[in-house]
């Protein structure tokens, strides 16, 4: 037979086996784990499978959209997904999750603090926390000094700052913030309303050197822009390069967002989720998470387990009385959402 | 044959220059911050091979290099083989509906890739296909067709065919004329053909991003995913990785090639 015969013959027999999905061994116990890229150290994921015997596949994705547009396109086989706070609403409006019972768990005695009962589930039946965080800006010291602590120095920046700024390729985040700094209500359905936020963001565009949400810290630590809109634990990483850039807790109020485990309808190694969820809950697991994101748990017995750095930066440990400032948005009406659209459009094009 | 007169045109030889190191300075800026000491991927700090070291500690970059090259090889050949078969039987045919077949064959060239991406998820979902590596394959294959498809038509166009009628003259029947003439003197094409295929189906995104399942990521897809939390040099020591394995597989095939012609 003649070579290119042979090749063919053997690929047609390859692909035959790997559709049919020949299972590496029949007793293999495994979880699909669909997260965030960079969000769970590989470390702390090797320490699970020796302790517990669950091999982890992981897939990654980018975005919660992205994560929901997945599941709902018919990607049933993921078992653990890690939404955000409103995402977990939306999903659980839908019945894409199921409900594992994360309060009866044995490590949920751990979880304390507001997102212990949050709205999105106030039980914690069907979600566990993992990392929360704050979305504000921050900016290099070095760079410009005596800014002050509000919105204002992101919205309206000084004229030095022209084409130095960047902001987060993220319509909810921006519009919200922007709300927030004007004192209007969120998930706001009046047009007139929207039309303010809109020129304050047309008004801040020729200051704006690009929308983008990726590597954050490393522009700023590379001192490709001076402010930089951001998540606190993306303004951690960026102080560890550059100890100059510090993280603005704006007087007007910040974004506060919160991760979370849940296993989607679909899955099929509902037992081994169960485990890693538990798992995950362990004040020291918890604490090596901690400590490779940046960010922080909902698990105070953790604390002692931190590295030193987080406990002293203040972007990742508020200071006092600076929680007041954290706000939770839930996910807005489809006017409310029409309204961000036109406005991100806008700005956008 | 003289020598080329478009050499004696001048600034051609600038212009060529400027060509390839347009095309290959970034894969060699590429390769080289992939020693890079610091976190960054585009700011030099000093030399270290450490990112290798990450890059084969890490099973998930690991897995979807992996995906991305068994997805690669298996969608080349198969591919390969339909289009060499449909090159050689458009080849000489005259049937009704000749030219439609040839335009359904270069439909994946001409439609926009979302719309085949999203066409194919579909598709899978209604005849209740499980989406996984499976799946992913046989997108690849079908999109991979075409590009495999025309180096190979190409050749054919330009063997006289004085020498298959010439082997049956010689009393060969249509196997033998093919394996024996045909095919050796095909060969540079379906090489040709072959290899296109397999840079297509390592490079793609958009039809893998849709149509992967659980565990099914390639290459492009983690990188993508990779972007938010900031691109480290562990990306440009996977990709010199890749680079190297594709070099190899190359070389291998357009030897195989030479041996046989």
């Amino acid at each position: 037979m003649s070579l290119n015969l042979m090749k063919g013959v053997a690929g047609f027999a390859l692909a035959a086996a790997t559709l049919m999905g020949v299972p590496l061994s029949a007793d293999a116990r495994e979880l699909v784990l669909y997260n965030w890229s960079d969000y769970t150290p590989p470390e702390l994921l090797k320490r699970f499978t020796a302790e517990t015997g669950i091999a982890i596949t992981l897939d990654l994705y980018d975005s919660n959209e992205n994560m929901l547009a997945k599941l709902k396109a018919g990607g049933s086989g993921y078992d653990v997904v890690v939404p955000s706070d409103y995402m977990v609403k939306i999903m659980a409006d839908e019945g894409m999750l199921i409900d594992v019972g994360v309060n009866k768990m044995e490590n949920f005695k751990y979880v304390e603090g507001p997102l212990k009962a949050p709205y999105f589930d106030p039980e914690r039946k069907y979600t566990a926390p993992y990392m929360y965080g704050t979305t504000s800006f921050s900016y290099d010291t070095g760079a410009i000094q005596g800014l002050e602590a509000s919105w204002k120095e992101f919205f309206e920046p000084r004229p030095e700052l022209k084409g130095k700024i960047a902001v987060l390729n993220d319509q909810v985040e921006v519009i919200n913030n922007a709300l927030r700094y004007l004192g209007l209500p969120l998930c706001n359905e009046n047009p007139a309303d929207m039309k303010k936020v809109q020129e304050l963001l047309l008004k801040q565009k020729p200051f704006v050197a690009l929308y983008n949400s990726d590597g954050t810290h490393e522009r700023l630590a590379a001192k490709e822009v001076v402010m930089h809109m951001q998540w606190n634990g993306a303004a951690h990483r960026a102080k560890q390069t550059l100890p100059t850039i510090d993280y603005v807790y704006a007087k007007e109020g910040i974004s506060l967002w919160a991760d979370n485990f849940a296993v989607p309808v679909g899955a099929k190694n509902i037992e081994e989720a169960k485990i890693f969820i538990n798992w995950m809950m362990d004040p020291k697991n918890i604490a090596e998470a901690s400590n490779f994101t940046g960010y922080m748990g909902a698990i105070p017995a953790a604390a002692p387990y931190l590295d030193d750095s987080l406990k002293t930066d203040p972007a990742v440990v508020p200071p006092e009385g600076a929680d007041k400032l954290f706000i939770m948005a839930p996910p807005c009406g489809v006017k409310a959402k029409e309204l961000m659209d036109k406005v991100w459009t806008n700005v956008r094009k | 044959m003289s020598a080329n007169p478009l050499r004696r045109f001048p600034g051609t030889g600038l212009a060529a220059f400027a060509f390839f190191a347009f095309l290959y300075a970034p894969v060699i800026v590429l390769i080289a911050l992939s020693f890079n000491s610091g976190r960054s991927s585009t700011l030099w700090e000093g030399f270290t091979l450490d990112w290798y070291g990450v890059v084969l500690d890490n099973p998930d970059i690991l897995r979807a290099a992996k995906n991305s090259l068994i997805v690669g090889v298996i969608s080349t050949v198969v591919s390969t083989v339909l289009a060499t078969i449909a090159a050689i039987g458009l080849d000489r045919a005259r049937f009704r509906g000749q030219n439609a077949v040839n335009s359904v064959i270069a439909l994946p060239l001409v439609v926009p890739e979302i719309v085949t991406a999203v066409a194919t998820l579909i598709f899978f979902l209604s005849i209740g296909l499980k989406l996984g590596l499976g799946t992913v394959i046989l997108a690849h294959v079908i999109f991979c067709i075409p590009f495999a498809y025309l180096p190979i038509r190409a050749r054919l166009e330009g063997m006289p065919v004085a020498y298959r009628e010439a082997a049956a003259d010689l009393y060969a029947n249509e196997w033998q004329t093919f394996r024996r003439v045909t095919l050796p003197l095909l060969w540079p094409g379906v090489i040709a053909g072959g290899m296109l295929a397999f840079i297509t189906s390592l490079d793609d995104f958009v039809i893998t991003y849709f149509v992967a399942g659980p565990g099914a990521s390639t290459l492009p897809i983690y990188i993508f995913a990779s972007l938010r939390m900031g691109v480290t040099p562990e990306v440009n020591a996977i990709s010199s990785l890749m680079l190297v394995v594709s070099i190899v597989f190359v070389s291998i095939s357009a030897w195989i090639g030479r041996r046989s012609s």
